[in-house]
């Protein structure tokens, strides 16, 4: 996949508001027992609030994103070709009848694209929405610009994917520019392990019986004898896959990586990713996860805008992001600057 | 740009055996059919599932599709789901694509799922999976697949003057390389951000927490006063031009089956006589979003040899997503 297609712009918007994690765990009731190997998910999970919505919607938070991405891009969003919204939790309606891309559409005025959702991917689905925008716009001259957005807001009382990690309400957004020269994508790479499809799941309305009122039909909602049992003996491996594909895609080697974007997660989770790949920590955007813990597929946007912002990412270097999603799916997609 | 050709080697459909007349549905939605409902809608019956789950006809049909094609699943680069009622589990959370993945052995592929449009979603995943195959070298072929079930007392869309009778359904379509028929030439999409809630399902997600709200809404005021023929026109024109074809040369429509008025604003948009049009489909399965490319798809192969034809399937998308593409048979 010879993109020739460069990142312009990425921004992202966090909510003001902000919860301590022992609050969430307080309001959640997340027991208090010791994990395996001997991890306190309370006191080691490395997160110390979140950001919390509020009365923003979905829609608000990716909207905002949206605007900081075109002023920093610098373009009329009349220039936009393509919407693509990759939002990876349900929004305001009911998906997949609906998705949040034909209101950022109206909003923005970008009144010559043609705005989708891609909705598959759970954390990944910024690398499954890489893979198809650029492989439109690689494919056909009706597309030079793009705009990928996500609008993350869970329900007020699920704010923690116990074991996993605790989850940040926020938006974001990025631009997508063919025969643009800077931060160009060589490559992406997309791995779903189908058999792991309902590892993590929120029931819906239509799963719940008539007579039950438990707000939890919009909860997420996970089988973690199944997490165990068949996620976690293949996460690394799959992580290698997609990570050497990309690699192999245009004959550069992980040695030649000068920084990567990983989600934040937790800190056993980052370091598990650290120690496999022999990576040394200056080399991964690790602070995301005491700022704002997990933002779902948004990890890779806000890591990879603090990453730039602050320094970590020069001129030269190959950046990989890479990231699991939802336990069935991984992504790697390599960025030159 | 790329030249690659991508074609359509197979399709199939999976619907249900079981079967409701539309007088019945009305009745049973309390729906009061009056003056030339009927005639306007021109759908007789619809298949209605018979506890069987979307992900169960989706399987079947992408059996029957890889069966027709004559590839094995495990050849498989993508599965593209452009389903458009709510599946199993809450999408975007959850997507059938996955489970298919799974179910069909497709091991080397990956899932992709796109929302909103209505009909148009199935061109939204046929040009996609286009790009996909004319990007990647490594790509050969990929399934496009959908399955609509239909919330239950919400078929009758927009009960107070009905719009449409939605069916379930499912249909599956395989996407390979160096296709020499069905190859798909062009597809031009574009979308109405204004109307982006003209349909859709208000409750049980995070704006409603009311099962009363968990049903198919159409704003009809914004849905006739949409410029969607308009829209559907000017994306048919500019996939035919790029395609280097002209009006005059399409042997056959492809046109989802929403109802007879509908069908009919857009034969007489391009003078297409009716022997250009499938119709047979409306009146015996009602509006199955994507799936009605499908089943349409499939008559016309079956009504006669069109080795060279250029055929254009188009969709309004409801008001929101206007989609055409042009395929040389």
């Amino acid at each position: 996949m010879d993109t020739n297609i460069g990142i312009v712009a990425a921004s992202y918007y966090l909510p003001p508001g902000r919860k301590p994690v022992a609050d969430i765990f307080r309001d959640e009731e997340i027991p208090a027992e010791r994990l395996a190997a001997n991890v306190d998910f309370q006191k080691d999970i490395g997160i110390e609030a979140v950001h919390v919505a509020g009365k923003e919607t979905a829609a608000d938070l990716a909207l905002k994103a949206c605007r900081s991405a075109i002023d920093k891009a610098g373009i009329d969003p009349k220039e936009i070709d393509l919407i693509v919204d990759f939002t990876s939790i349900p929004e305001e309606y009911i998906a997949p009848t609906w998705s949040a891309a034909g209101l950022i559409q109206k909003e923005i005025g970008a009144t010559r694209a043609f705005a989708t959702a891609e909705n598959t991917g759970g954390c990944a689905s910024y690398h499954t929405t890489l893979k198809v925008v650029c492989s439109l716009m690689a494919s056909s001259d009706r597309y030079q610009t793009a705009l990928l957005f996500a609008g993350d807001k869970v329900p007020e009382y699920n704010h923690t994917y116990y074991p996993i990690t605790v989850i940040c309400d926020g938006g974001s957004a990025v631009i997508l520019k063919k025969n643009y020269p800077k931060r160009r994508i060589l490559s992406v790479e997309v791995a779903t392990a189908g058999k792991l499809h309902d590892v993590w799941y929120i029931p819906g309305f239509h799963n719940r019986s008539p007579q039950n009122h438990d707000p939890r039909w919009l909860y997420m909602t996970a089988d973690i004898p199944k997490f165990n049992k068949e996620v976690i003996p293949i996460n690394l491996f799959m992580f290698r896959k997609v990570m050497k594909d990309s690699l192999a895609r245009i004959g550069r080697k992980q040695n030649e990586v000068s920084y990567f974007i990983y989600p934040t997660f937790s800190t056993w989770d980052q370091k598990a990713f650290l120690d496999a790949f022999m990576i040394p920590r200056e080399k991964v955007f690790t602070e995301g996860l005491q700022r704002h813990g997990h933002l779902q597929e948004t990890d890779m946007v806000l890591d990879y805008v603090d990453a730039m912002d602050e320094g970590k990412i020069k001129d030269g270097d190959l950046v990989m992001l890479t990231t699991n999603g939802a336990g069935f799916s991984w992504g790697a997609a390599l960025v030159q600057h | 740009m790329n030249t690659t050709e991508v074609g359509i080697i197979a399709a199939a459909c999976h619907l249900p055996s079981n079967r409701r007349t539309v007088d019945d549905l009305f009745r049973e939605e309390g729906v009061k059919a009056g003056g030339d409902t009927l005639t306007r809608l021109g759908i007789d019956r619809v298949p209605l599932r018979n506890g069987e789950s979307g992900s169960f006809m989706a399987l079947a049909a992408s059996q029957e599709a890889l069966q027709r094609a004559g590839i094995d699943a495990a050849q498989l680069d993508f599965i593209i789901d452009y389903t458009i009622l709510p599946q199993d589990y809450l999408v975007p959370a959850w997507n059938m694509s996955n489970r298919l993945q799974h179910e069909l052995g497709a091991k080397k592929a990956f899932t992709v799922g796109f929302s909103g449009g209505g009909a148009s979603n199935f061109l939204v995943s046929l040009s996609s999976g286009v790009a996909m195959l004319q990007a990647n070298d490594n790509f050969k072929a990929g399934l496009l697949v959908g399955s609509e079930v239909t919330i239950p007392g919400s078929r009758v869309v927009n009960p107070s003057d009905p719009v449409t009778v939605l069916g379930d359904g499912a249909s599956a379509v395989i996407l390979q390389k160096g296709a020499t028929t069905g190859v798909v030439l062009s597809t031009e999409l574009r979308s109405d951000g204004a109307n982006h809630d003209v349909y859709y399902i208000p409750g049980g997600a995070l704006a409603h927490d009311q099962p009363e709200m968990y049903r198919m809404q159409l704003d009809k005021t914004r849905y006739d006063s949409s410029a969607k023929f308009e829209a559907v026109r000017d994306v048919a024109t500019q996939a035919m031009q790029r395609a280097g074809v002209t009006a005059d040369s399409i042997s056959f429509a492809l046109y989802p089956n929403i109802s007879c008025d509908d069908q009919a604003r857009f034969q007489e948009m391009f003078n297409f006589k009716p022997e250009q049009m499938c119709v047979t489909n409306r009146a015996e399965n009602g509006h199955l979003h994507g799936t009605d490319f499908v089943l349409n798809y499939l008559s016309m192969l079956e009504s006669g040899n069109r080795s060279g034809q250029h055929v254009v399937a188009a969709s309004h998308g409801m008001g929101y997503l206007a989609g055409a593409s042009v395929i040389r048979c």
